[in-house]
């Protein structure tokens, strides 16, 4: 499982003509993504509907899976039309955009209160999985600086952390495309485990929100993996992950400093700015809007507005998570990767698993 | 994946502040009451 499917290019203001033409490009595959997530919407209600007309019982399941479902049967069938690509490439815009907009849905304190325990929980686990995978890494007999990358993709935030690091280490690309194939390919794994795990240990909403935003690597897939869940699992999962998004300028420096001593890297110069060029922007306009929902700024039927918002933006990242998964790649990247990955996975799954039930115990979620 | 990944530092900044950007409008026009109320 790997993207098939090339990261759009920086909107450009260098001329109007240009900007509209790119704007325009994106249409297609802009209404894609909309038909495809409205289209995992209608599932989930006919069923619902027709269950519930016919008295039968059926659990409900929710249009996050429908909408990953379906995408994954069109890029993995037909493909993605190249007319189509930039549009579905934007998911990861609506993903951050969703993400801001549901500041709106936390209180501060809210997000202070379990953002702190997040970050408690990402320091220990992130300790442990940057070690245990550079042992595992060197075991399968992985180039070093692929193994920081894999490190790097499952310990932080998966393929963004990856794009942040390649140029940081210089990286070769054969070695990122790996990392970020294994790193897709494990986060779609996920999405489908971690909902019947989080069952049938019968996790409360918070405690398996925070175990997908701590364990599952992408953010959009730890977003889906929680909204599989719950609606409130969703939520603790976008701010668990958040929080361990904040981190991966701090993590990325470490790797940089680590490779420019062996002087397999350029060395960095300010230490600052790196940090916040490497720092997640949307992570600010999440506390923005989180704070002007706390002081009051919105009225009630104003916040439900914009949880709506946040809604429907996260429909369009959930229909491209599965239009840009495809099986036919997974083939091409080698099994030691995906071997490395996936044992490093298992190991920080259990990990936060273990530290979630800690947290719920002693620190009441 | 190598134009990706050569890309990719440039884009990510961009596309949050974008985000951010985006975000910020919607819950402007929402608290001035500029678009109808948003159903889910």
């Amino acid at each position: 499982m790997a993207t098939t499917i090339p990261f759009a290019r920086p909107l450009s203001l260098a001329g109007p003509a240009g900007f509209v033409r790119r704007i325009l490009a994106l249409i297609p595959g802009l209404l894609l993504l909309a038909a495809v997530g409205y289209g995992g919407k209608l599932i989930e209600f006919s069923i619902a509907t027709y269950t519930k007309a016919h008295h039968i019982t059926f659990p409900n399941i929710e249009y996050v899976l429908w909408a990953i479902v379906l995408g994954l049967v069109i890029a993995n069938t037909t493909g993605v039309p190249r007319v189509f690509q930039a549009g579905v490439a934007t998911y990861e815009f609506w993903l951050k955009a969703g993400i801001v907009l549901l500041g709106s849905r936390f209180l501060l304190g809210d997000v202070l209160h379990l953002g702190g325990i997040s970050l408690f929980l990402v320091a220990i686990a992130l300790t442990l999985s940057l070690t245990f995978m550079h042992l595992i890494g060197h075991a399968f007999k992985l180039k070093p600086k692929l193994t920081s990358l894999l490190a790097i993709g499952s310990a932080i935030c998966g393929v963004s952390a990856i794009i942040a690091a390649k140029p940081s280490i210089d990286a070769d690309d054969e070695d990122a495309s790996y990392a970020i194939a294994a790193i897709l390919a494990l986060g779609a794994i996920s999405l489908f485990t971690f909902p019947l795990i989080g069952h049938s240990l019968h996790l409360g909403d918070k405690a398996y929100g925070l175990w997908a935003g701590l364990a599952v690597d992408n953010t959009a897939e730890a977003t889906a993996a929680g909204a599989l869940y719950s609606d409130a699992a969703g939520k603790v999962a976008v701010l668990a992950k958040t929080t361990r998004n904040a981190l991966i300028g701090f993590v990325v420096l470490a790797y940089a400093l680590y490779w420019a001593s062996r002087g397999e890297a350029q060395a960095v110069g300010n230490k600052a700015a790196f940090l916040w060029r490497k720092f997640p922007k949307f992570v600010l306009g999440f506390l923005l809007i989180s704070l002007l929902a706390t002081i009051g700024i919105f009225a009630r039927p104003q916040l439900a507005s914009l949880a709506n918002l946040s809604r429907w933006a996260f429909l369009l990242t959930f229909a491209g998570v599965g239009l840009r998964t495809s099986l036919r790649e997974l083939g091409k990247q080698g099994w030691r990767p995906f071997a490395v990955g996936a044992i490093g996975e298992v190991f920080i799954a259990l990990v936060t698993l273990g530290l979630v039930y800690g947290a719920d115990r002693y620190l009441h979620l | 994946m190598s134009e990706a990944t050569a890309a990719a530092p440039r884009r990510g900044i961009s596309l949050d502040v974008y985000a951010v950007t985006l975000a910020l409008v919607l819950a402007l026009l929402v608290r001035f009451n500029l678009i109808p109320p948003i159903k889910w």
